[in-house]
């Protein structure tokens, strides 16, 4: 009896099953890379080797790429990031009234009173101050990563980053690093340009009060978490699994939405073995030129989706 | 002279009708999309909003299609708005395509008589009576305030209709037939007969479905393609959606304004946060959210370009009236982005939040 919960994201796909009390017993987190089928099928082939598919009674996605996961495994719940987000941050405890969400390409901030999601917001047009962007700058000073967070905690002093825009901040990085600036400090300047960015930006008007749940994958870095703490003034709080929220929320959903029907629609492991192609056209029935994408395994049909009138995917209205 | 006319949500249908009516020839862009977006960020600078990139786009797909003859309306008023007709000129002008520009604008701010003179350079290629001409315009605004009635009709209905996706497709149905008229009589036929249709949408009294406003700048609100067909969205998701601001809005708004009687009960539910107008519409803006409320609307969703002066100003307005009033209203910044992953996302997102006020969990997939 396991409840799967899959969040193909921009940057990362996380997989985690929970047991009928809602633990994580397996968790996998897989680079996107931009190929969000196959990341999925290679991570239900290592499933596959340890777990039955009877043993899946409810099956759940979120993240951006869930419209495509939900054709490929067959979805009992399909539900969108901050839902999901919310959901997850709930189950461990019923106190959170803010969470503060950092993923590649998104950042969120969901605001929560007595359990309830009763306000929330993301990133308008601009993805600065998100993962992927961080992300970029770690390669280009060949830091891991995973070190990147330390490297702001041993700065002696900050170095001011201009946060508003991606590209400016990245000028704003190479001229200080020309100057002769400490890497460590500049790293630092960058966490806390992010934190002034996403506060006056994200989470602008709103009132961000105690308990913080700081998650989504750029919680790993600890001076992100750190540059936080010192901009609010108090304690914000790192989940367990903090990576892997999304997904533990899509598996909460779909406990839940399988008590209502009956059954899983879990299509089984055995999609990893599957040839699946993903293809999109251009329809030309009507100005609107849609991109529709097409879903096929093994050569049969198994989703149409992009489309908006529903001729391809033949689901609403024509 | 062969004229043409950028997009504005359901603009088109009293346009044919006009100029079929009025025996001009006329050039009818095609809808909305991705080519227009590219054509326009083509030529357009860099930093203009959205609306007038797509406009471009309209522009250029009917010069090619044969037109001469550009009209649009024009404002003098703080919005980058009254900057468009002559910076679409030059743009224009500079592709070397020969084209008459032919702005509509109220008379205090251009004159009366000088009304007279653009309104003159059109319906001078006419040959019909002036008495024909006036018909032709009242049958013109007749089709505009018809075909935005029964879009609102099909945009709160689909709350409501047992069978979803019937007032979509209806909708859908009622746009397809009404411009394959032939004539003005033809397409108020035509319209008249879904009007009486949509009522016999069987409907759900007992059903509670979320409603929400649509609020913020006139042209991403009205046209969808500028909005990624946010009200389709809303109409799939079992949503009752309503929008004040329409092209039939507009002219009433507009037709009323020298007399100062415009719009009262907006400008009265606005006063509190925001009394004057600073261009575009903000005022509107703010005024609706609070109507919003007082209707019992579950929340609003803004929607606005990118770079937006007015309604820049009414985003951060909005979160004290939402307080104040305790309703969510979620603001959404359109762009060149046609990706619609995280647009969704917000609007789902939105919608869950709502229900879930309502504490009523419903599921849906």
């Amino acid at each position: 009896m396991y409840y799967l919960g899959v969040d193909v994201g921009s940057v990362s796909t996380d997989i985690v099953l929970l047991d009928k009390s809602l633990n994580v017993v397996e968790e996998l987190y897989l680079k996107t890379k931009g190929r969000p089928i196959q990341v999925i099928q290679e991570s239900f082939k290592i499933l596959k080797s340890k777990y039955d598919d009877k043993q899946i009674t409810a099956s759940g996605v979120t993240g951006s790429g869930r419209n495509i996961a939900s054709f490929l495994i067959g979805a009992d719940a399909v539900k969108n990031e901050i839902t999901a987000h919310a959901v997850a941050a709930l189950n461990i405890d019923k106190e959170v009234s803010t969470i503060i969400e950092i993923g590649g390409q998104d950042s969120k901030i969901i605001i929560l009173r007595d359990g309830i999601v009763i306000d929330f917001a993301m990133n308008t047009v601009c993805a600065a101050g998100t993962g992927s962007f961080l992300d970029r700058q770690a390669e280009r000073l060949e830091i891991p990563i995973e070190e990147f967070g330390d490297y702001a905690l041993r700065a002696k002093s900050t170095v001011r980053i201009a946060g508003r825009c991606a590209v400016f901040a990245e000028s704003d990085m190479i001229h200080k690093q020309q100057l002769g600036y400490k890497q460590e400090d500049i790293i630092k300047g960058l966490c806390e340009a992010l934190v002034r960015n996403y506060l006056n930006n994200v989470a602008k008007g709103k009132e961000i009060i105690q308990k913080v749940f700081f998650q989504g994958g750029v919680a790993a870095n600890k001076g992100m978490k750190a540059a936080f703490e010192n901009a609010l003034g108090f304690e914000v709080c790192v989940p367990a699994h903090y990576n892997m929220m999304g997904a533990i929320g899509a598996a909460i959903l779909a406990s839940e939405a399988v008590k209502k029907d009956e059954g899983t629609k879990f299509r089984g492991f055995n999609i990893a073995q599957s040839n699946i192609i993903a293809s999109s056209f251009e329809c030309d029935g009507c100005p609107n030129r849609c991109e529709v994408i097409k879903l096929e395994e093994n050569g049969i049909i198994i989703g149409c989706f992009g489309d908006r009138c529903g001729k391809h995917s033949g689901k609403i209205a024509v | 002279m062969k004229i043409t006319f950028p997009h504005l949500g359901n603009v088109y249908f009293a346009a044919k009708a006009l100029f079929d009516e009025l025996g001009i020839e006329y050039v009818v862009p095609p809808l909305s999309n991705k080519e227009a977006l590219e054509i326009g960020t083509l030529y357009s600078p860099e930093e203009i909003c959205l609306p007038f990139k797509i406009m471009i786009g309209n522009y250029i797909k009917s010069i090619e299609n044969g037109a001469d003859t550009i009209i649009i309306t024009g404002s003098c008023g703080p919005c980058r708005f009254g900057e468009y007709c002559e910076l679409q000129m030059n743009i224009l002008k500079k592709l070397n395509k020969n084209v008459d520009f032919i702005v509509m604008d109220v008379p205090s701010d251009i004159g009366i008589k000088e009304i007279f003179n653009r309104v003159g350079k059109i319906s001078s290629n006419s040959s019909k009576s002036k008495k024909e001409k006036i018909k032709a315009l009242v049958k013109a605004l007749k089709i505009i305030n018809m075909i935005d009635e029964i879009e609102a009709d099909a945009h709160y209905i689909a709350g409501y209709e047992k069978n979803s996706g019937d007032s979509k497709r209806l909708l859908n149905k009622c746009k397809r037939d009404a411009i394959n008229s032939k004539s003005a009589d033809e397409m108020i036929n035509i319209l008249s007969e879904y009007k009486r249709k949509i009522n016999f949408i069987e409907i759900d009294k007992e059903r509670k479905p979320l409603k929400i406003a649509i609020i913020g700048e006139i042209y991403t609100i009205i046209e969808p393609f500028s909005n990624l067909y946010i009200e389709d969205k809303l109409m799939d998701y079992g949503v009752s959606s309503k929008r004040t601001l329409s092209p039939s809005w507009w002219v009433k708004n507009t037709a009323l304004s020298p007399l100062k009687i415009n719009s009262l009960d907006i400008k009265k539910a606005s006063k509190r946060y925001l009394s004057l107008c600073i261009g575009g519409h903000a005022r509107e803006c703010v005024g609706e959210a609070v109507i919003a409320k007082n209707e019992g609307f579950d929340g609003a969703i803004q929607i606005f370009p990118m770079g937006c002066m007015p309604e820049i100003v009414s985003k951060a307005i909005l979160p004290t009236v939402s307080k104040d009033l305790n309703i969510p209203i979620m603001s959404l910044i359109v762009d060149e982005m046609t990706g619609e992953a995280g647009y969704i996302t917000r609007i789902e997102a939105f919608i869950d939040l709502l229900e879930r006020r309502r504490k009523s969990v419903l599921f849906r997939s």
